[in-house]
Protein backbone atom coordinates (compact mmCIF):
# COMPACT_ATOMS: atom_id res chain seq x y z
CA UNK A 1 0.00 0.00 0.00
CA UNK A 2 2.43 2.89 1.14
CA UNK A 3 6.56 1.97 0.83
CA UNK A 4 8.53 1.92 4.07
CA UNK A 5 11.71 1.35 3.94
CA UNK A 6 13.49 -2.08 5.01
CA UNK A 7 14.66 -0.66 8.61
CA UNK A 8 11.01 0.60 9.53
CA UNK A 9 9.68 -2.94 8.88
CA UNK A 10 12.30 -4.60 10.93
CA UNK A 11 11.67 -2.17 13.79
CA UNK A 12 8.09 -2.44 13.39
CA UNK A 13 8.20 -6.78 13.41
CA UNK A 14 10.81 -6.41 16.10
CA UNK A 15 8.39 -4.14 18.49
CA UNK A 16 5.09 -6.43 17.74
CA UNK A 17 6.84 -9.76 18.50
CA UNK A 18 8.29 -8.27 21.48
CA UNK A 19 5.04 -7.05 22.97
CA UNK A 20 3.65 -10.73 22.01
CA UNK A 21 6.07 -12.25 23.57
CA UNK A 22 5.57 -10.24 26.69
CA UNK A 23 1.59 -10.98 26.81
CA UNK A 24 2.15 -14.64 26.50
CA UNK A 25 5.12 -14.83 28.88
CA UNK A 26 2.41 -15.80 32.13
CA UNK A 27 1.33 -19.05 29.74
CA UNK A 28 5.19 -19.83 28.29
CA UNK A 29 6.15 -19.67 32.16
CA UNK A 30 3.02 -21.71 33.34
CA UNK A 31 4.74 -24.23 30.95
CA UNK A 32 8.43 -24.03 31.96
CA UNK A 33 7.35 -24.33 36.04
CA UNK A 34 5.36 -27.21 35.52
CA UNK A 35 8.70 -29.17 34.08
CA UNK A 36 11.64 -27.73 36.56
CA UNK A 37 12.25 -30.18 39.47
CA UNK A 38 10.69 -28.53 42.58
CA UNK A 39 14.04 -27.56 44.03
CA UNK A 40 14.77 -25.40 41.20
CA UNK A 41 12.39 -23.34 41.79
CA UNK A 42 13.79 -21.82 44.69
CA UNK A 43 17.01 -21.19 42.81
CA UNK A 44 18.00 -17.29 43.12
CA UNK A 45 18.28 -16.12 40.92
CA UNK A 46 16.05 -18.03 39.13
CA UNK A 47 16.65 -20.20 36.31
CA UNK A 48 14.70 -19.43 32.97
CA UNK A 49 14.77 -22.48 31.06
CA UNK A 50 14.71 -25.28 33.08
CA UNK A 51 18.16 -27.36 33.94
CA UNK A 52 16.44 -30.64 34.04
CA UNK A 53 13.53 -31.17 32.54
CA UNK A 54 10.91 -33.22 34.29
CA UNK A 55 7.78 -34.90 34.06
CA UNK A 56 6.77 -35.73 37.76
CA UNK A 57 4.60 -33.06 38.88
CA UNK A 58 2.21 -34.29 35.97
CA UNK A 59 2.52 -37.95 37.26
CA UNK A 60 1.77 -36.94 40.79
CA UNK A 61 -1.14 -34.47 39.86
CA UNK A 62 -2.99 -37.90 37.47
CA UNK A 63 -1.97 -40.04 40.38
CA UNK A 64 -1.98 -39.03 43.68
CA UNK A 65 -4.74 -36.05 43.11
CA UNK A 66 -8.45 -36.05 41.94
CA UNK A 67 -7.50 -34.61 39.26
CA UNK A 68 -9.22 -37.49 36.37
CA UNK A 69 -12.11 -37.24 38.32
CA UNK A 70 -12.49 -33.41 38.10
CA UNK A 71 -11.48 -33.41 34.44
CA UNK A 72 -14.07 -36.48 33.73
CA UNK A 73 -16.76 -34.08 35.63
CA UNK A 74 -15.64 -31.11 33.29
CA UNK A 75 -15.99 -33.32 30.31
CA UNK A 76 -19.52 -34.37 31.13
CA UNK A 77 -20.24 -30.96 32.06
CA UNK A 78 -19.36 -29.07 28.90
CA UNK A 79 -20.49 -31.07 26.47
CA UNK A 80 -23.36 -31.95 28.42
CA UNK A 81 -24.17 -28.02 28.38
CA UNK A 82 -22.94 -27.27 24.62
CA UNK A 83 -25.34 -30.35 22.89
CA UNK A 84 -28.27 -29.09 25.12
CA UNK A 85 -28.00 -25.30 24.50
CA UNK A 86 -27.52 -25.89 20.88
CA UNK A 87 -30.17 -27.99 20.40
CA UNK A 88 -32.71 -25.47 21.95
CA UNK A 89 -31.04 -22.55 20.61
CA UNK A 90 -31.00 -23.45 16.75
CA UNK A 91 -34.03 -24.31 17.12
CA UNK A 92 -35.31 -20.98 18.83
CA UNK A 93 -32.81 -18.96 17.20
CA UNK A 94 -34.92 -20.05 13.51
CA UNK A 95 -38.22 -19.54 14.97
CA UNK A 96 -36.25 -15.51 16.04
CA UNK A 97 -35.12 -14.60 12.52
CA UNK A 98 -37.78 -16.79 10.12
CA UNK A 99 -40.82 -16.22 11.94
CA UNK A 100 -43.72 -13.61 12.64
CA UNK A 101 -45.95 -13.79 15.80
CA UNK A 102 -46.68 -11.44 18.35
CA UNK A 103 -44.19 -10.55 21.06
CA UNK A 104 -41.28 -12.00 19.14
CA UNK A 105 -39.48 -8.51 19.34
CA UNK A 106 -39.86 -8.59 23.06
CA UNK A 107 -38.72 -11.80 23.47
CA UNK A 108 -35.05 -10.91 21.20
CA UNK A 109 -34.51 -8.11 23.88
CA UNK A 110 -35.07 -9.99 26.54
CA UNK A 111 -32.11 -12.58 25.05
CA UNK A 112 -29.55 -9.94 25.37
CA UNK A 113 -31.03 -8.66 28.28
CA UNK A 114 -30.40 -12.10 29.86
CA UNK A 115 -27.25 -12.08 27.93
CA UNK A 116 -26.31 -9.21 30.12
CA UNK A 117 -27.24 -10.50 33.16
CA UNK A 118 -24.79 -11.31 36.15
CA UNK A 119 -24.82 -14.47 37.45
CA UNK A 120 -24.62 -12.95 41.38
CA UNK A 121 -27.78 -11.51 40.94
CA UNK A 122 -29.49 -15.28 40.05
CA UNK A 123 -26.79 -17.57 42.01
CA UNK A 124 -28.85 -17.46 45.57
CA UNK A 125 -32.38 -18.20 44.19
CA UNK A 126 -30.99 -20.74 42.16
CA UNK A 127 -29.30 -22.46 44.73
CA UNK A 128 -32.32 -22.22 46.73
CA UNK A 129 -34.63 -23.55 43.84
CA UNK A 130 -31.74 -26.72 43.50
CA UNK A 131 -31.79 -27.65 47.39
CA UNK A 132 -35.73 -27.10 46.64
CA UNK A 133 -35.99 -29.58 43.94
CA UNK A 134 -33.21 -32.46 45.78
CA UNK A 135 -30.49 -31.59 42.91
CA UNK A 136 -27.94 -30.00 44.67
CA UNK A 137 -24.69 -31.41 44.35
CA UNK A 138 -25.10 -33.22 41.02
CA UNK A 139 -23.44 -32.56 37.61
CA UNK A 140 -27.03 -32.12 36.32
CA UNK A 141 -27.73 -29.16 38.61
CA UNK A 142 -24.46 -27.23 37.33
CA UNK A 143 -25.81 -28.02 33.88
CA UNK A 144 -29.25 -26.52 34.39
CA UNK A 145 -27.35 -23.48 35.71
CA UNK A 146 -24.72 -23.10 33.35
CA UNK A 147 -28.02 -22.96 30.78
CA UNK A 148 -28.64 -19.42 32.38
CA UNK A 149 -25.32 -17.70 30.92
CA UNK A 150 -25.18 -20.03 27.24
CA UNK A 151 -28.31 -20.12 26.26
CA UNK A 152 -28.81 -16.10 26.33
CA UNK A 153 -25.02 -16.10 24.46
CA UNK A 154 -25.61 -19.01 21.83
CA UNK A 155 -29.20 -17.43 20.81
CA UNK A 156 -27.70 -14.24 20.37
CA UNK A 157 -24.78 -15.55 18.13
CA UNK A 158 -26.86 -17.87 16.22
CA UNK A 159 -29.15 -15.41 15.76
CA UNK A 160 -27.18 -12.97 13.72
CA UNK A 161 -25.48 -15.79 11.89
CA UNK A 162 -29.19 -17.11 10.57
CA UNK A 163 -29.80 -13.41 9.64
CA UNK A 164 -26.57 -13.74 7.30
CA UNK A 165 -28.55 -16.59 5.23
CA UNK A 166 -30.62 -15.41 2.16
CA UNK A 167 -34.50 -15.85 2.28
CA UNK A 168 -34.79 -16.79 -1.24
CA UNK A 169 -33.09 -20.50 -0.25
CA UNK A 170 -35.86 -20.99 2.02
CA UNK A 171 -38.12 -19.26 -0.42
CA UNK A 172 -37.45 -21.60 -3.56
CA UNK A 173 -37.76 -24.54 -1.56
CA UNK A 174 -41.28 -24.08 -0.15
CA UNK A 175 -42.36 -23.02 -3.70
CA UNK A 176 -40.82 -26.47 -5.00
CA UNK A 177 -43.16 -27.88 -2.51
CA UNK A 178 -41.25 -28.79 1.15
CA UNK A 179 -43.10 -28.44 4.23
CA UNK A 180 -40.93 -25.46 6.34
CA UNK A 181 -39.55 -28.28 8.87
CA UNK A 182 -38.59 -30.08 5.64
CA UNK A 183 -36.68 -26.81 4.11
CA UNK A 184 -35.38 -25.94 7.57
CA UNK A 185 -33.57 -29.64 7.83
CA UNK A 186 -32.95 -29.34 4.17
CA UNK A 187 -31.97 -25.82 3.03
CA UNK A 188 -30.70 -24.07 6.07
CA UNK A 189 -29.00 -26.37 8.52
CA UNK A 190 -26.30 -27.19 6.23
CA UNK A 191 -26.09 -23.32 5.43
CA UNK A 192 -25.88 -22.89 9.46
CA UNK A 193 -23.32 -25.10 10.26
CA UNK A 194 -20.70 -22.91 10.48
CA UNK A 195 -22.32 -20.75 12.54
CA UNK A 196 -23.23 -23.70 14.87
CA UNK A 197 -19.83 -24.91 14.83
CA UNK A 198 -18.47 -21.54 15.93
CA UNK A 199 -21.45 -20.92 18.55
CA UNK A 200 -20.79 -24.26 19.87
CA UNK A 201 -16.69 -23.66 20.33
CA UNK A 202 -17.72 -20.76 22.53
CA UNK A 203 -20.23 -22.68 24.49
CA UNK A 204 -17.82 -24.90 25.33
CA UNK A 205 -15.23 -23.13 26.65
CA UNK A 206 -17.45 -21.14 28.48
CA UNK A 207 -18.88 -23.75 30.28
CA UNK A 208 -15.25 -25.19 30.58
CA UNK A 209 -13.93 -22.15 32.45
CA UNK A 210 -17.25 -21.58 34.51
CA UNK A 211 -16.45 -20.82 38.38
CA UNK A 212 -19.24 -19.55 40.14
CA UNK A 213 -21.74 -21.59 39.38
CA UNK A 214 -19.17 -24.75 40.47
CA UNK A 215 -18.27 -22.82 43.74
CA UNK A 216 -21.58 -22.46 45.41
CA UNK A 217 -23.52 -25.35 44.10
CA UNK A 218 -21.57 -28.27 44.31
CA UNK A 219 -19.66 -29.69 47.32
CA UNK A 220 -18.46 -32.91 46.86
CA UNK A 221 -15.90 -34.39 44.97
CA UNK A 222 -18.29 -36.34 42.52
CA UNK A 223 -19.43 -33.49 40.83
CA UNK A 224 -16.79 -30.89 41.42
CA UNK A 225 -15.41 -29.84 37.61
CA UNK A 226 -11.61 -28.64 37.68
CA UNK A 227 -12.26 -24.74 38.39
CA UNK A 228 -12.95 -25.34 41.82
CA UNK A 229 -11.33 -28.34 41.79
CA UNK A 230 -7.97 -27.23 41.40
CA UNK A 231 -8.30 -24.12 43.33
CA UNK A 232 -8.74 -26.43 46.63
CA UNK A 233 -5.88 -28.26 45.65
CA UNK A 234 -4.18 -24.85 46.26
CA UNK A 235 -6.35 -24.18 49.44
CA UNK A 236 -6.18 -27.82 51.26
CA UNK A 237 -2.32 -28.05 50.86
CA UNK A 238 -0.18 -27.29 53.55
CA UNK A 239 2.32 -25.42 51.43
CA UNK A 240 1.49 -24.39 47.76
CA UNK A 241 3.59 -26.83 45.18
CA UNK A 242 3.39 -24.36 42.63
CA UNK A 243 5.36 -26.45 40.06
CA UNK A 244 2.43 -29.38 40.96
CA UNK A 245 -0.38 -26.20 40.01
CA UNK A 246 1.33 -25.34 37.17
CA UNK A 247 1.05 -29.17 35.42
CA UNK A 248 -2.34 -28.81 36.81
CA UNK A 249 -3.45 -25.39 35.01
CA UNK A 250 -1.47 -27.02 31.86
CA UNK A 251 -3.83 -30.06 31.84
CA UNK A 252 -6.44 -28.00 32.76
CA UNK A 253 -6.01 -25.21 29.79
CA UNK A 254 -5.30 -28.46 26.75
CA UNK A 255 -8.90 -29.17 25.86
CA UNK A 256 -8.90 -24.85 25.19
CA UNK A 257 -5.74 -24.90 23.39
CA UNK A 258 -6.86 -28.15 20.75
CA UNK A 259 -9.80 -26.05 20.26
CA UNK A 260 -7.76 -23.20 19.72
CA UNK A 261 -5.03 -24.56 17.50
CA UNK A 262 -7.60 -26.63 15.52
CA UNK A 263 -10.37 -24.05 14.97
CA UNK A 264 -8.95 -20.70 15.35
CA UNK A 265 -11.11 -19.54 12.39
CA UNK A 266 -14.48 -20.86 14.04
CA UNK A 267 -13.47 -18.97 17.04
CA UNK A 268 -12.45 -15.40 15.51
CA UNK A 269 -15.54 -15.17 13.02
CA UNK A 270 -17.90 -15.91 16.03
CA UNK A 271 -16.55 -13.02 17.69
CA UNK A 272 -17.39 -10.58 14.89
CA UNK A 273 -20.90 -11.86 14.71
CA UNK A 274 -21.78 -12.11 18.09
CA UNK A 275 -19.75 -10.17 20.72
CA UNK A 276 -20.16 -6.79 18.35
CA UNK A 277 -22.47 -6.76 15.77
CA UNK A 278 -26.02 -7.76 16.73
CA UNK B 1 -44.35 -14.67 2.58
CA UNK B 2 -42.09 -16.64 5.15
CA UNK B 3 -43.05 -14.00 7.77
CA UNK B 4 -46.83 -14.54 6.98
CA UNK B 5 -48.58 -15.74 9.95
CA UNK B 6 -49.95 -18.74 8.74
CA UNK B 7 -46.27 -20.12 10.26
CA UNK B 8 -47.22 -18.61 13.60
CA UNK B 9 -48.41 -21.70 15.27
CA UNK B 10 -44.71 -23.69 14.54
CA UNK B 11 -42.76 -20.46 14.80
CA UNK B 12 -44.17 -20.42 18.71
CA UNK B 13 -43.28 -24.45 18.67
CA UNK B 14 -40.30 -23.61 17.79
CA UNK B 15 -39.39 -21.38 20.49
CA UNK B 16 -41.31 -23.00 23.03
CA UNK B 17 -38.50 -25.09 25.00
CA UNK B 18 -36.24 -21.51 24.89
CA UNK B 19 -39.11 -19.63 26.60
CA UNK B 20 -39.44 -22.90 28.58
CA UNK B 21 -35.73 -23.15 30.02
CA UNK B 22 -35.50 -19.37 30.51
CA UNK B 23 -38.79 -19.38 32.51
CA UNK B 24 -37.24 -21.79 34.85
CA UNK B 25 -33.70 -20.77 35.39
CA UNK B 26 -33.71 -16.70 34.99
CA UNK B 27 -36.97 -15.18 34.83
CA UNK B 28 -38.16 -17.24 38.29
CA UNK B 29 -34.63 -16.54 39.57
CA UNK B 30 -34.81 -12.70 38.94
CA UNK B 31 -38.35 -11.85 40.63
CA UNK B 32 -37.36 -14.91 43.16
CA UNK B 33 -34.26 -12.63 43.99
CA UNK B 34 -36.25 -9.36 43.95
CA UNK B 35 -38.70 -11.14 46.46
CA UNK B 36 -36.25 -12.75 48.43
CA UNK B 37 -34.11 -9.03 49.34
CA UNK B 38 -37.55 -8.41 51.65
CA UNK B 39 -36.51 -11.08 53.84
CA UNK B 40 -34.15 -11.98 56.30
CA UNK B 41 -32.66 -15.30 55.83
CA UNK B 42 -30.14 -17.29 57.75
CA UNK B 43 -28.45 -19.76 55.31
CA UNK B 44 -27.62 -22.95 56.96
CA UNK B 45 -31.33 -23.36 58.18
CA UNK B 46 -33.41 -21.23 55.58
CA UNK B 47 -35.66 -19.87 57.53
CA UNK B 48 -36.89 -16.68 56.59
CA UNK B 49 -38.90 -13.80 58.15
CA UNK B 50 -40.53 -10.97 56.32
CA UNK B 51 -38.17 -7.35 57.15
CA UNK B 52 -39.88 -5.59 53.96
CA UNK B 53 -37.22 -2.25 52.71
CA UNK B 54 -35.44 -2.85 55.70
CA UNK B 55 -32.48 -5.17 53.76
CA UNK B 56 -32.39 -1.51 51.69
CA UNK B 57 -32.31 0.93 54.04
CA UNK B 58 -29.84 -0.62 56.13
CA UNK B 59 -27.84 -1.30 53.07
CA UNK B 60 -27.57 2.43 51.93
CA UNK B 61 -27.01 3.32 55.46
CA UNK B 62 -23.54 0.93 55.47
CA UNK B 63 -20.10 1.85 54.41
CA UNK B 64 -19.67 -1.34 53.25
CA UNK B 65 -22.49 -1.16 50.15
CA UNK B 66 -20.88 2.40 49.41
CA UNK B 67 -17.54 1.41 49.92
CA UNK B 68 -18.27 -1.88 47.62
CA UNK B 69 -19.47 0.61 45.16
CA UNK B 70 -16.62 2.77 44.78
CA UNK B 71 -14.23 -0.10 44.40
CA UNK B 72 -16.43 -2.25 41.97
CA UNK B 73 -16.27 1.94 39.83
CA UNK B 74 -12.54 2.26 40.51
CA UNK B 75 -11.37 -1.43 39.44
CA UNK B 76 -14.28 -1.11 36.30
CA UNK B 77 -12.74 2.11 34.97
CA UNK B 78 -9.01 1.15 35.56
CA UNK B 79 -9.30 -1.98 34.08
CA UNK B 80 -11.96 -1.07 31.51
CA UNK B 81 -8.90 2.20 30.43
CA UNK B 82 -5.93 0.05 29.88
CA UNK B 83 -8.00 -2.41 27.93
CA UNK B 84 -8.95 0.23 25.52
CA UNK B 85 -5.36 1.58 25.47
CA UNK B 86 -3.44 -1.50 24.94
CA UNK B 87 -6.37 -3.26 22.83
CA UNK B 88 -6.48 -0.30 20.37
CA UNK B 89 -2.75 0.06 20.23
CA UNK B 90 -2.39 -3.63 19.48
CA UNK B 91 -4.81 -3.49 17.14
CA UNK B 92 -3.09 -0.95 15.15
CA UNK B 93 0.19 -2.94 15.21
CA UNK B 94 -1.32 -6.08 14.42
CA UNK B 95 -3.05 -4.30 11.10
CA UNK B 96 0.82 -3.81 9.52
CA UNK B 97 2.36 -6.29 7.71
CA UNK B 98 4.32 -8.75 10.20
CA UNK B 99 5.47 -11.51 9.54
CA UNK B 100 3.52 -14.54 11.28
CA UNK B 101 1.24 -12.39 11.72
CA UNK B 102 -1.95 -15.34 12.27
CA UNK B 103 0.59 -17.05 15.07
CA UNK B 104 0.75 -13.52 16.94
CA UNK B 105 -2.72 -12.72 16.43
CA UNK B 106 -3.25 -16.39 17.84
CA UNK B 107 -0.94 -15.76 21.18
CA UNK B 108 -2.85 -12.74 21.53
CA UNK B 109 -5.91 -13.99 21.85
CA UNK B 110 -4.97 -16.64 24.35
CA UNK B 111 -5.35 -14.79 27.93
CA UNK B 112 -9.15 -14.27 26.84
CA UNK B 113 -10.17 -17.66 26.35
CA UNK B 114 -7.59 -19.17 29.07
CA UNK B 115 -9.76 -20.20 32.08
CA UNK B 116 -9.48 -17.57 34.85
CA UNK B 117 -8.70 -20.16 37.26
CA UNK B 118 -5.58 -20.79 35.23
CA UNK B 119 -4.91 -16.91 35.02
CA UNK B 120 -5.19 -17.13 38.52
CA UNK B 121 -2.73 -18.97 39.41
CA UNK B 122 -0.05 -18.18 37.41
CA UNK B 123 -0.49 -14.83 37.72
CA UNK B 124 -0.02 -15.65 41.58
CA UNK B 125 3.10 -17.09 40.96
CA UNK B 126 4.48 -14.53 38.97
CA UNK B 127 3.60 -12.20 42.08
CA UNK B 128 5.23 -14.63 44.52
CA UNK B 129 6.92 -12.17 46.89
CA UNK B 130 9.76 -14.69 47.36
CA UNK B 131 10.30 -16.52 44.71
CA UNK B 132 7.70 -14.73 41.75
CA UNK B 133 10.25 -14.07 38.47
CA UNK B 134 8.63 -10.36 38.56
CA UNK B 135 10.48 -9.65 42.05
CA UNK B 136 13.49 -10.59 40.41
CA UNK B 137 13.58 -9.06 37.33
CA UNK B 138 12.32 -5.80 38.70
CA UNK B 139 15.17 -6.19 41.33
CA UNK B 140 17.54 -6.70 38.17
CA UNK B 141 16.86 -3.89 36.61
CA UNK B 142 17.16 -1.33 39.74
CA UNK B 143 13.08 -0.34 39.55
CA UNK B 144 13.02 -1.34 43.06
CA UNK B 145 15.10 -2.03 46.25
CA UNK B 146 12.94 -4.36 48.19
CA UNK B 147 9.98 -7.04 46.70
CA UNK B 148 7.18 -5.48 46.50
CA UNK B 149 4.13 -7.26 48.25
CA UNK B 150 2.28 -7.20 44.97
CA UNK B 151 -1.52 -9.01 46.06
CA UNK B 152 -1.17 -8.14 50.63
CA UNK B 153 -1.12 -4.35 50.64
CA UNK B 154 -2.89 -1.51 49.24
CA UNK B 155 -3.15 0.09 46.43
CA UNK B 156 -0.64 -2.63 45.13
CA UNK B 157 -3.51 -4.62 45.23
CA UNK B 158 -5.73 -2.84 43.15
CA UNK B 159 -3.03 -2.09 40.77
CA UNK B 160 -2.71 -5.48 40.06
CA UNK B 161 -6.41 -6.54 39.97
CA UNK B 162 -6.32 -4.20 37.13
CA UNK B 163 -3.16 -5.00 35.18
CA UNK B 164 -4.08 -8.89 35.32
CA UNK B 165 -8.04 -8.08 34.24
CA UNK B 166 -6.19 -5.66 31.40
CA UNK B 167 -3.87 -8.62 30.52
CA UNK B 168 -6.95 -11.28 30.49
CA UNK B 169 -9.57 -8.98 28.61
CA UNK B 170 -7.59 -6.96 26.26
CA UNK B 171 -7.92 -9.21 23.33
CA UNK B 172 -11.40 -8.51 23.11
CA UNK B 173 -11.12 -5.25 22.19
CA UNK B 174 -8.08 -6.09 19.41
CA UNK B 175 -10.23 -8.72 17.74
CA UNK B 176 -13.40 -6.46 17.23
CA UNK B 177 -11.21 -2.92 16.55
CA UNK B 178 -8.61 -5.56 14.08
CA UNK B 179 -12.31 -6.68 12.45
CA UNK B 180 -12.99 -2.97 11.63
CA UNK B 181 -10.07 -2.17 10.58
CA UNK B 182 -10.30 -3.97 8.03
CA UNK B 183 -13.19 -2.71 6.27
CA UNK B 184 -11.75 0.80 6.46
CA UNK B 185 -11.48 1.53 2.85
CA UNK B 186 -8.05 2.29 1.85
CA UNK B 187 -8.89 5.48 -0.30
CA UNK B 188 -9.71 7.44 2.76
CA UNK B 189 -5.95 7.22 3.88
CA UNK B 190 -4.83 7.87 0.62
CA UNK B 191 -6.99 11.20 -0.11
CA UNK B 192 -5.90 12.02 3.50
CA UNK B 193 -2.07 11.89 2.70
CA UNK B 194 -2.82 13.50 -0.42
CA UNK B 195 -3.65 16.53 2.30
CA UNK B 196 -0.70 16.34 3.83
CA UNK B 197 -1.85 14.18 6.84
CA UNK B 198 0.55 12.57 8.90
CA UNK B 199 0.48 9.37 10.80
CA UNK B 200 -0.77 10.83 13.83
CA UNK B 201 -3.19 13.36 12.05
CA UNK B 202 -4.40 10.25 9.90
CA UNK B 203 -5.41 7.99 12.99
CA UNK B 204 -7.02 10.52 14.63
CA UNK B 205 -8.95 12.46 11.31
CA UNK B 206 -9.49 8.97 9.38
CA UNK B 207 -8.75 5.72 11.70
CA UNK B 208 -10.82 7.07 14.73
CA UNK B 209 -13.78 8.33 13.17
CA UNK B 210 -14.40 5.24 11.31
CA UNK B 211 -13.66 3.04 14.43
CA UNK B 212 -16.55 5.15 16.85
CA UNK B 213 -19.95 3.00 16.60
CA UNK B 214 -17.61 -0.39 17.45
CA UNK B 215 -16.16 1.43 20.30
CA UNK B 216 -18.95 2.48 21.23
CA UNK B 217 -20.37 -0.95 21.44
CA UNK B 218 -17.18 -2.34 22.57
CA UNK B 219 -16.59 0.18 25.65
CA UNK B 220 -20.46 -0.52 26.95
CA UNK B 221 -20.02 -4.21 26.96
CA UNK B 222 -16.68 -4.64 28.32
CA UNK B 223 -17.85 -2.03 31.19
CA UNK B 224 -20.59 -4.49 32.03
CA UNK B 225 -18.97 -7.21 31.73
CA UNK B 226 -16.17 -5.47 34.54
CA UNK B 227 -18.68 -4.16 36.97
CA UNK B 228 -20.06 -7.48 37.62
CA UNK B 229 -16.58 -9.85 37.33
CA UNK B 230 -16.34 -12.23 39.93
CA UNK B 231 -14.32 -14.98 39.41
CA UNK B 232 -10.68 -13.01 38.78
CA UNK B 233 -11.07 -10.78 42.29
CA UNK B 234 -11.96 -13.46 44.43
CA UNK B 235 -9.34 -15.79 43.41
CA UNK B 236 -6.83 -13.10 43.24
CA UNK B 237 -7.61 -11.25 46.61
CA UNK B 238 -10.67 -12.68 47.75
CA UNK B 239 -11.55 -8.98 48.45
CA UNK B 240 -8.82 -8.46 50.75
CA UNK B 241 -6.50 -6.70 52.08
CA UNK B 242 -9.25 -6.74 54.63
CA UNK B 243 -12.55 -5.24 52.36
CA UNK B 244 -9.86 -2.84 50.24
CA UNK B 245 -11.27 -4.83 46.82
CA UNK B 246 -14.40 -6.00 47.51
CA UNK B 247 -16.40 -5.28 44.95
CA UNK B 248 -20.48 -5.86 44.49
CA UNK B 249 -20.19 -9.16 43.33
CA UNK B 250 -18.08 -10.33 46.14
CA UNK B 251 -20.36 -8.66 48.61
CA UNK B 252 -23.06 -10.52 47.40
CA UNK B 253 -21.18 -13.56 47.33
CA UNK B 254 -19.68 -13.05 51.05
CA UNK B 255 -23.11 -11.42 52.44
CA UNK B 256 -25.18 -15.41 51.69
CA UNK B 257 -22.48 -17.82 52.14
CA UNK B 258 -19.98 -15.95 54.23
CA UNK B 259 -21.75 -13.94 56.35
CA UNK B 260 -25.17 -16.41 56.08
CA UNK B 261 -27.35 -13.60 55.29
CA UNK B 262 -29.38 -14.60 52.28
CA UNK B 263 -32.03 -11.46 52.10
CA UNK B 264 -28.92 -8.84 52.59
CA UNK B 265 -27.16 -10.40 49.67
CA UNK B 266 -29.92 -10.76 47.41
CA UNK B 267 -30.77 -6.60 48.53
CA UNK B 268 -27.21 -5.97 47.52
CA UNK B 269 -27.42 -7.87 43.74
CA UNK B 270 -30.65 -5.90 43.22
CA UNK B 271 -29.29 -2.43 43.52
CA UNK B 272 -26.09 -3.82 41.88
CA UNK B 273 -28.72 -4.70 38.85
CA UNK B 274 -30.33 -1.32 39.09
CA UNK B 275 -26.85 0.25 38.43
CA UNK B 276 -25.75 -2.08 35.74
CA UNK B 277 -29.22 -1.49 34.32
CA UNK B 278 -28.20 1.85 32.81
CA UNK B 279 -25.48 0.34 30.48
CA UNK B 280 -27.72 -2.57 29.66
CA UNK B 281 -30.22 0.20 28.50
CA UNK B 282 -27.94 1.53 26.29
CA UNK B 283 -26.13 -1.13 24.97
CA UNK B 284 -29.86 -2.49 24.27
CA UNK B 285 -30.56 0.95 22.66
CA UNK B 286 -26.81 0.74 20.51
CA UNK B 287 -27.98 -2.47 19.67
CA UNK B 288 -30.84 -1.74 17.68
CA UNK B 289 -29.90 1.28 15.97
CA UNK B 290 -27.48 -0.54 13.44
Amino acid sequence: MRNRSLTSRILLNVLAWSIVFVIAFPLVWMILTSVKPQFELFRIPPTILPQEVTFEHYHRVLVETPFLKYFRNSVILAVGTTVLVIVIATLGAHSLVRFSYPGRERLAQLVLFTYLLPSVVLIIPLYLLMVWLGIANTLFSLMLAYTTFALPFALWLLRSFMQGIPQDLEAAALVDGASRMEAFVDVILPQAVPGIISTALFTFILAWNEYLYALVLVNTDEARPLTTGVMNMLITAFNIEWSLLMAASVMMSLPVIIVFALLQKHLTRGFGAGGVKG
Amino acid sequence: MLLSSQYAALGVLLIAPTVLVFCAVIVYPLVSAIYLSLFSIYTPTLQGKWVGLDNYAKLLASGEFWGALRVTLVWTIGTLVLQLVFGIALALLLHQNLVFRSLARGLILFPYFVSTVVAVLVWRWLFNDLYGILNHVLLAAGLIDMPLDWLGQMPNAMVSLILVGAWKYFPFVVITVLARLQTIPDHLYEAAEMDGAGPVARFFDVTLPQLRDVLLVVILLRAIWDFKEFDLIWLMTGGGPVTSTQTLPLLVYRSAFGLNEMGGASAVAVLMMLVMLVFMALYIRAQRQE
